[in-house]
């Protein structure tokens, strides 16, 4: 990757992240989220224990629906404010979907791990593999953010666009949620461990797989 | 021409008719829980074989939706090439949703009489579901863009970004051992060569048989589609991305108001 490359990827998150920090919203929706879904869930599962399926099983909707809440709005802010002709003036559709994509990331494990430490920490779930539970975390974080972004930039000129986002997007992610809780059920005791390790194999290959694809098809929509 | 297809047309339909005979005559089947429902399958079989294939086909022209090829066209002849592989898109993805939805409805069938109750959340079940949905958001976003290249570009890239959850929904975790452990489904029933005798010469008579019925309704809907955007282009109706696609040499005709008659308005 040559320095413009670079330079521009940069510049792209760095805009996201100043934005980010000047309003918070993402940051205080996805939090506010994770803490209202943990306490709710920890509500509901007072006095009782939870096998390693079912607290993977939530863990992971909640993961999925917190994303969706957060990262598409990456790209629908964008048409809002009506900033994103100079978007498309300023920078390279790849070095967009990389920035836009880094920065959902970093949004998506900070808010996966608050949610799943919090989900831990307050119904008590012991982890018996803490390194796959830390792989099947990231690992889904990874697929859920890449492929979020991609949606959030589908929809992001279409007129119902903050609803159609998530319409589009569960269905694409299913598989990944499917994965993830596989290799987190084994991590918090549940199931067979080579099948838990196999499931986070799978789930880093699809991180790969959707990560590549994402900005080659961004770069066919952008012009658009 | 016309005669073989007026010929072709009745006979298609008395080989259809024979073969649904035929489903029913054949010997039961053994190791159901009722195997004269069993036949259940000569319809569920083919169906989720060319939802398949039509949601393959549906990528396939997606992918020729974006694929630059140099003709020499000019931005409105390329833009008017992109719709018409959208409209194919588009004919595959709803016959596709169309045999999506039957195959739902024979596996939902399958599963009361056999397993004994509606819906199993069996893995093979739920990802059928998955790609239903996927063909739902598919539809979602296309209503979602009035002008027909956004239209094209949003939903064709929708489609392609389908392509991995669907290959491994359908293709490969299904065949996972742990999931084939402890799926009711069964798979790889054709490769294994568990469909002996007449059970196996009525499922690839009937999967013919729908294949033709498939391409000839696809050839019908997309049809119906090439001759409107025809017209519209002939007729200087097509607009692509705000701008008229009228061929040029055409003259459109403009209404002007007459001076005499806007002076007596104004008095």
């Amino acid at each position: 990757m040559n320095s413009s490359w670079q330079r521009e990827i940069k510049a792209v998150f760095l805009k996201e992240l100043n934005s980010e920090l000047r309003t918070k919203s993402g940051l205080i929706t996805a939090s506010l989220f994770s803490v209202v879904t943990v306490v709710a869930l920890a509500y509901a599962a007072y006095n009782t224990s939870l096998s390693g399926t079912i607290a993977a099983g939530l863990i992971w909707v909640s993961i999925l629906f917190a994303t969706i809440v957060s990262i598409p709005r990456i790209f629908l802010i964008e048409e809002e404010l009506g900033t994103m002709d100079i978007l498309r003036l300023t920078a390279r559709p790849h070095s967009i979907f990389w920035g836009k994509s880094l920065f959902s990331l970093a949004q998506s494990i900070v808010t996966a791990f608050l949610l799943a430490g919090m989900f831990v920490a307050f119904v008590g779930q012991r982890i018996y593999d803490p390194t796959l539970f830390l792989v099947s975390i990231f690992g889904g974080s990874v697929c859920l953010s890449s492929a979020v972004t991609l949606c959030g930039s589908l929809v992001a000129q279409a007129a119902n666009r903050s609803a159609l986002a998530a319409a589009i997007a569960v269905p694409l992610l299913l598989p990944v949620v499917t994965m993830a809780v596989g290799a987190t059920r084994g991590s918090l005791g549940a199931g067979f461990h080579q099948q838990a390790v196999n499931c986070a194999l799978g789930l880093i290959a699809y991180a790969i797989a959707s990560q590549a694809i994402g900005p080659g098809l961004f770069a066919l929509v952008w012009k658009s | 021409m016309e005669k073989l297809k007026n010929l072709l047309r009745p006979l298609f339909f008395v080989a259809f008719s024979i073969v649904t005979v035929w489903t029913y005559i054949v010997p039961d089947a053994k190791g159901f829980q009722y195997p004269a429902m069993a036949r259940i399958f000569f319809w569920h079989f083919p169906c989720s074989i060319l939802l398949l294939a039509f949601m393959f086909t549906g990528i396939y022209f997606s992918f020729r939706v974006f694929k630059r090829v140099d003709r020499g066209f000019t931005s409105v002849e390329s833009a008017i090439e992109k719709m018409q592989w959208d409209s194919r898109a588009e004919a595959a993805m709803e016959l596709g949703f169309i045999w999506a939805i039957l195959t739902m409805v024979t596996g939902i069938l399958f599963s009361l009489v056999q397993w004994g109750a509606w819906w199993q959340w069996d893995p093979r079940q739920t990802s059928f579901l998955i790609a239903l949905l996927i063909y739902g958001g598919y539809f979602a976003l296309r209503n979602s863009f009035p002008d027909p290249e956004k239209r094209a570009h949003f939903s064709g890239a929708y489609c392609l970004a389908s392509a991995l959850p669907i290959f491994f929904l359908v293709l490969v975790y299904p065949r996972l051992p742990q999931v084939q452990a402890v799926s009711f489904h069964p798979t790889n029933t054709i490769m294994q060569g568990q469909l002996k005798g007449q059970y196996g010469y009525v499922t690839i008579t009937m999967l013919v048989l729908m294949s033709i019925l498939s391409v000839w309704l696809y050839r019908l809907r997309t049809r119906v589609v090439l001759h409107e955007i025809a017209l519209d282009y002939k007729n200087g109706n097509l607009e692509i991305s705000g701008r008229s696609a009228t061929p040029s040499g055409v003259v459109r005709p403009v209404s002007v108001p007459d001076e005499n008659e806007s002076a007596t308005e104004r008095n």
